[in-house]
């Protein structure tokens, strides 16, 4: 399996290789470091979303609601410091928190009410998105210290910060997921839901673990968002689930479950950032990114398809 | 049996609790109102120090060709596509600008952040921007600003150091007053309204609203406010609101105010298919050939408020001064164009001049 | 209720339980706003709740096919989006009006059969084709319209605003799509055949049906649907936007679960999600009939879907 599953990330490191030779050649200034780290900068939300996703998505689930627990929790950071008067750190930390506690409010549905993740996390990203609509009344909160943008705009030994962050995190789930014992209970998992629970393993408790990690790495993200943009508003994170998964997708992770890598999950993540920015800086706009991203979502799936001798799908 | 009661007892009471409203005025943010004089007194504007940001080191482009990007709240919506053909219009009269609209498809800050990144890594000389939020755009109009690229806004402004100059079709208060003024005259002093907007958090919307509240409560007093509902910026969505809206209230609703380019058709249709015609006003903002049937029809008397395609015109020109130099902190009014000169207000807003109404005589001459 | 759990009155409500738990909300909110304000079930707002929302049950009865048969659309919306200015486009062109209609429901069954096909044959999962599709869809149509809005359609074209007996036409498709659906689904092979590769398509296989050839046709079926959904979306106004209606199909997916497909596939009926989508509608009149605070609106949605849910959920766990 293992030999498989190298075919599929170094066939997709080959065409990340193309894209970015192509979109060099188109403009000089899209292979800098400068533009480079600030890629890096931008990629950092949607990628700390999409490697818990990961996790997600090889047990067989899905997480709709990612982006709506995200600008709940922004809206909650805002809140807490503002409205309610707490110290900013502690209005981060309760709000990461809380983001956590959507999350296991998902998998409190999945596992105990056996309703399917789809379901559960379509009605979750109205319910949650609702909840930031309400507690915010549509008001914003500004005006933060300037020691809380150095993680949204900071660099830090001239990287940016919040990448620094990303890297950690994507090496902690790259950790978990090869060389755990519960890395391969989620793999397991993923391949046979049945199987897995009758050899023993803890399918119920994995699940919810996951589920909450997947919630409070979005209020990570948000808070990385809010300091980024100096504002909260209600309506953050629109769209990035959908974002996330077309990354995960993309590295090679089997909507199926049972299959997939945080290796292929960052390349995905690079693909696509270096695809809407160098696609922007040869000259395309914002419509023509959008139609071949979705033309090399389907492209790249139907060719690692082609290679793969295992049949399935 | 006892989980089936008990959640919907539940979901029941929240709905209960909810039915709890809040303030009478929704959709208005808690900025500080100025409402205008009740009479034609013009207020009075104080003239205010420059307060705008300054680019970094910016290149000399006196007289040289721009580069120019304008990265609106969002694409395909009639109100953007105007002051697009504006923005065009102004740089083929200048000759020497090369300019293209480009912008997310949703209103999503996020999307517009990302979009004014990519042209500031690509190396434009000069960008143009009506903003989804005026904070969440101002680190990277900063950035705009530091990489020496020359930032001018329109319609909806940016905390005001992240950009140079910001071309403002009408005060807040003055639009305010205009509305009401025109809605008071069609439906009576003592007489119902609504209001369908977009979303609570699009700033324009929200400071409007929340000015014709003041307006409304200082000069005609016995107008009723009824409620303000959401549509976003989806069509069918604002014509199903706007239709519950004139279902629930029957007869006491009899005007509404439509605060999008999108609601205010699709409640003149609302009203045009409730057989209504004539007997609820619809007022609002809307481009000429959105409104044209309804205005030909005879069920909406006046439209809009300002002219879109002057205000991307007038953002053009005011660009190319800055660029040009003739344009500095300090001025008291820009030539733009055919528009003549335009007045310098609240330090360094443009102001584009008096609201322009759409009627049955001059709607037929535009098309946008 | 002994009567209640033997025989045909509880295969019944068994196999039709989760359309009656829909249709019991209904009727309960119908009740409840009434009490507050009588003018909610007065004949212009059923009107509004139903006719406003027919495109969306017209669409959900394709989208359940498709999850019946294991499969899902997340490019609905932006299909419906596309279809719509096609339609506008050749009315404004100045084409006869059947054209202008029936192109768009070609063009809707075309596109999804090769979407099908593609599903089909290259062994992608069918919600990675349609993640692509929505995009290369929503990115299309501005590319293609410029974002410009088409009005100055002419009169004859406004098919949602003309009514029979002063019954609008939107409300007769919606009923009638989903009558003869129903009525399809349960007594015609072909569809048979969607329940049995969507509840496990090697053995379906085995019983001589192809879960190819199923998966184009019930996409194709799903294509047929969205252009009439499309068709109605586009008349209900005198303008056409440029942009793809924003969660449509969430909407729908949302509208076609709730109303009893399951997700895992092979069971539920397209009587469910129409009434799903009606019920959305009645829920969207009733949060402004009954005053909830604008701001708390989604959240009210959001839990009330919940609500559904669970329900559902419970009803399984003690019937199985």
């Amino acid at each position: 399996m293992t030999r498989a599953l190298l075919r599929h990330e170094t066939i997709f490191a080959v065409i990340l290789l193309a894209a970015l030779a192509l979109l060099a050649s188109r403009s000089d200034r899209f292979f800098t470091l400068d533009n480079m780290l600030n890629q890096g900068r931008l990629m950092a939300e949607v990628g700390l979303v999409a490697l818990p996703m990961t996790f997600v998505i090889i047990t067989g689930g899905i997480d709709l609601s990612v982006g709506s627990t995200l600008g709940l929790v922004a809206i909650l950071l805002g809140v807490l410091w503002h409205n309610v008067g707490l110290p900013l750190p502690l209005a981060m930390v309760l709000g990461v928190a809380a983001g956590g506690l959507a999350g296991l409010g998902n998998g409190f549905v999945i596992t105990r009410f056996r309703v399917p993740p789809l379901i559960a996390t379509l009605a979750t990203l109205a319910l949650y998105r609702g909840l930031a609509e309400g507690i915010s009344q549509a008001r914003s909160v500004r005006g933060y210290p300037e020691w809380f943008y150095v993680l949204g705009q900071g660099d830090a030994a001239g990287v940016p910060v919040q990448l620094w962050v990303f890297l950690a995190a994507a090496l902690l789930a790259g950790f978990i997921l090869t060389f755990t014992t519960f890395g391969r209970t989620t793999y397991a998992v993923g391949a046979n839901e049945v199987a897995a629970r009758f050899s023993g393993l803890h399918v119920d408790r994995a699940k919810l673990l996951i589920y909450t990690a997947s919630g409070l790495v979005a209020g990570l993200a948000a808070v990385i968002f809010v300091s980024r943009v100096s504002t909260t508003r209600s309506d953050m994170g629109t769209g990035v689930e959908l974002d996330a998964i077309t990354a995960v997708v993309l590295g090679g992770t089997s909507i199926f479950g049972g299959r997939g890598t945080i290796v292929g999950t960052v390349l995905g993540l690079i693909l696509i950032q270096v695809l809407k920015n160098g696609l922007a800086l040869s000259g395309v706009k914002g419509d023509g990114t959008i139609v071949v991203i979705g033309a090399v979502l389907i492209a790249s799936t139907l060719l690692s398809n082609l290679f793969r001798r295992d049949g399935n799908g | 049996m006892k989980l089936t009661t008990g959640t919907l007892a539940f979901t029941f009471s929240l709905l209960a609790g909810g039915a709890m409203a809040d303030s009478v005025w929704t959709g208005g943010d808690s900025l500080p109102t100025n409402p205008l004089a009740c009479d034609a007194t013009p207020g009075t504007v104080a003239a205010q120090p420059y307060n705008g940001g300054a680019p970094t080191n910016p290149p000399d482009r006196k007289g040289k060709k721009l580069t120019v990007v304008d990265i609106p709240k969002l694409i395909g919506i009639g109100y953007f596509n105007a002051t697009s053909k504006g923005i065009a219009d102004a740089a083929k009269e200048l000759g020497n600008v090369d300019v293209k609209t480009d912008g997310p498809t949703k209103a999503n800050i996020d999307d517009q952040i990302t979009f004014i990144d990519n042209y500031i890594t690509s190396g434009v000389d000069g960008i143009l921007f009506s903003a989804n939020d005026p904070v969440a755009i101002a680190p990277v109009l900063k950035k705009a600003l530091s990489k020496g690229i020359d930032v001018v806004g329109y319609d909806a402004d940016a905390s005001p150091e992240a950009r140079q100059w910001f071309v403002n079709q009408a005060q807040f208060n003055g639009i305010a007053k205009a509305l009401v003024d025109n809605l008071a005259k069609e439906i009576g002093e003592d007489s119902s309204f609504a209001i369908v907007t977009s979303t609570f958090t699009t700033p324009n919307q929200a400071r409007w609203i929340a000015e014709m509240g003041a307006y409304a409560a200082k000069c005609h007093p016995k107008l009723n406010f009824l409620e303000t509902v959401e549509a976003q910026e989806d069509n069918v969505l604002s014509f199903n609101q706007a239709s519950t809206l004139i279902n629930k209230y029957g007869d006491k609703l009899k005007g509404i105010f439509g605060m999008t380019s999108v609601a205010t058709p699709a409640s003149a249709e609302a009203v045009t298919q409730a057989n209504l015609c004539g007997k609820v006003a619809v007022i609002g903002l809307a481009t000429p050939n959105a409104m044209r049937p309804y205005v030909n029809k005879g069920c909406v008397k006046s439209v809009v408020l300002w002219n879109p395609v002057d205000l991307g015109y007038a953002a053009e020109y005011v660009l190319r001064a800055v660029a040009d130099g003739v344009l500095k902190p300090g001025a008291t009014s820009v030539k733009a164009g055919k528009l003549g000169e335009l007045q310098v207000i609240n330090g360094s807003e443009i102001l584009l001049g008096s609201p322009f109404v759409f009627d049955n005589s001059n709607i037929d001459k535009f098309d946008f | 209720m002994v009567w209640a759990s033997t025989g045909r009155v509880a295969r019944f409500l068994q196999g039709y339980g989760q359309e009656i738990v829909v249709a019991a909300a209904i009727l309960v909110l119908f009740g409840v706003v009434d009490a507050v304000n009588p003018r909610f079930l007065a004949p212009v707002n059923l009107n509004t709740i139903f006719s406003g929302n027919a495109y969306i049950a017209v669409a959900a009865i394709g989208m359940s096919l498709v999850i019946i048969c294991g499969h899902i659309d997340v490019s609905v919306g932006s299909l419906i989006g596309v279809l719509a200015v096609i339609a506008g486009t050749l009315a404004v062109k100045g084409y006869p009006v059947w054209v202008a209609w029936a192109v768009p429901v070609v063009a809707g069954v075309a596109c999804n059969a090769a979407i099908g096909a593609l599903i089909a044959y290259s062994r992608i999962p069918s919600i990675v084709v349609t993640l692509g599709m929505m995009s290369i869809l929503r990115g299309g149509l501005i590319s293609v319209t410029g974002g410009t809005w088409i009005t100055n359609m002419p009169a004859g074209f406004f098919i949602a605003q003309m009514r029979l007996f002063g019954v609008p036409l939107p409300v007769y498709f919606m009923l009638v799509l989903t009558a003869i659906t129903a009525f399809w689904m349960r007594s015609f092979t072909a569809a048979r055949a969607i329940y049995a590769v969507g509840g496990n398509a090697e053995a379906a296989r085995t019983t001589g049906f192809s879960p190819e050839r199923t998966c184009i046709f019930v996409f194709a079926l799903h294509g047929f649907f969205a252009g009439i959904a499309a068709l109605l979306f586009a008349t209900q106004l005198q303008v056409i936007q440029s942009t793809v209606p924003a969660n449509l199909e969430l909407t729908v997916i949302t509208a076609s679960v709730i109303g009893g497909v399951s997700i895992l596939g092979g069971t539920g009926t397209v009587i469910g999600s129409t009434l799903a989508a009606i019920l959305f509608g009645t829920i969207s009149s009733s949060l402004i009939f009954l005053n909830v605070s604008a701001y708390w609106l989604r959240a009210v949605l959001g839990l009330m879907i919940l609500a559904t849910v669970l329900v559902d959920m419970a009803r399984r766990r003690r019937s199985a």
